[in-house]
């Protein structure tokens, strides 16, 4: 129990750590969980985060809420638990909650402050290579056969072009592969 | 007290009924103005802070609008609001997921899920791409050139996130 707890608090930490950086819908989070976890500790695998990612991205509310709790219950070889999910989703969610506290407070200074909107212009630009480095990082195990690529291609095209929500994306995908690899063993056991 | 289940009560169905980002705003607008804590300039202008400052647009505006309405408790009832799907719906995923994560249906289903999934992030990018280097219809040459050297500090020098975004905000300033 002891040890569960200081994986806890271990999770906690990291998010609220990392939270001070979620610019970009969530997407920098992953990146810098790519680098920590998977990269650097290695004990998450590139395609069990990107399983992570997908159902969390999948599901209502806030992505990285989502993705957090998924993340922290699996923890550890799926020790972590309700607990530890919990306390990765608290962690996440406080440094947006103190910096949009203190906002609120200054919000028409902020909104009409000259520095700020150059600082934030230039964060701004660097969102899409992050997001972009995550996802280069994420493919790792995505693409084992060449339709995967097309599932891709249309996800993409689907979602930017003709704005199809992204669960219905989700399901497609998930029908496509029930059917592609119907009456198939898995390749490896 | 009933502000405060008011608050938690109109940001759970906004987590409920939203699949993360831009999609929460049509139903924040109708909330907020509804119950009169907002006015529509103000959504706007929440929504641009939101979407320029760390963490995500929902939980934000939670803050925002809890703050207004009812101090910080008000804050905190509604960011718990916004977090009820993930308190409700993701525990569930999460059990499902572990139980059947070494079933051939769900290695089947993840075959296709998982490049559609990659599809999606690239949509993203692009998206961004569109708002965030092109401003009124003419490219914003500063930015994207912060961008090429921030994609190659992160992909050629493996700089992490928080040192790029922070010397992303310097040249911001020095440079925009």
């Amino acid at each position: 129990m002891n040890e569960k707890l200081r994986k806890a608090a271990g999770l906690y930490l990291y998010f609220f750590r990392i939270g001070w950086f979620t610019f970009g819908g969530g997407w920098s989070i992953v990146a810098q969980m790519q680098t920590d976890f998977v990269e650097k500790k290695k004990t998450v695998g590139s395609q069990e985060l990107l399983d992570i990612v997908s159902v969390g991205r999948s599901l209502p509310g806030t992505m990285i809420g989502n993705v957090a709790y998924l993340f922290g219950h699996h923890f550890g070889h799926h020790q972590g638990g309700v607990l530890c999910g919990v306390m990765a989703v608290l962690g996440i969610v406080t440094p947006p909650l103190v910096i949009l506290s203190v906002l609120t407070f200054f919000y028409v200074q902020f909104r009409d402050n000259l520095w700020v909107a150059k600082a934030l212009t230039g964060i701004r630009a660097v969102v899409p290579p992050i997001i972009l480095s995550a996802v280069l990082r994420l493919n790792k195990g995505a693409f084992p056969e060449k339709v995967c690529f097309l599932l891709c291609g249309l996800g993409c095209v689907l979602s930017l072009v003709w704005k199809v929500n992204c669960v219905f994306l989700v399901l497609f995908g998930a029908a496509a592969g029930l059917l592609l690899k119907r009456g198939k063993g898995r390749e490896q056991a | 007290m009933r502000v405060l289940l008011q608050l938690f009560w109109s940001f759970c169905q906004i987590g409920f009924t939203s699949f993360g980002g831009l999609s929460m705003i049509p139903l924040i607008n109708s909330q907020m103005v509804g119950h009169g804590w907002m006015t529509i300039t103000e959504v706007s202008d929440i929504v641009a802070i939101a979407e320029m400052t760390p963490g995500p647009v929902g939980l934000n505006c939670a803050t925002f609008a809890g703050i207004r309405v009812a101090g910080l408790p008000g804050a905190l009832a509604a960011n718990l609001g916004v977090l009820a799907p993930t308190f409700t719906i993701c525990i569930v995923a999460a059990v499902c997921f572990e139980r059947f994560r070494n079933s051939r249906a769900l290695e089947n289903i993840l075959f296709g899920v998982r490049p559609v999934c990659i599809g999606l992030i690239w949509a993203v990018i692009l998206d961004l791409c569109r708002t965030n280097y092109l401003v009124g219809g003419s490219v914003q040459l500063v930015s994207v050139l912060i961008g090429a050297l921030a994609a190659w500090l992160l992909i050629g020098r493996k700089w992490s996130v928080p040192k790029v975004i922070a010397a992303a905000a310097v040249l911001g300033i020095l440079f925009c």
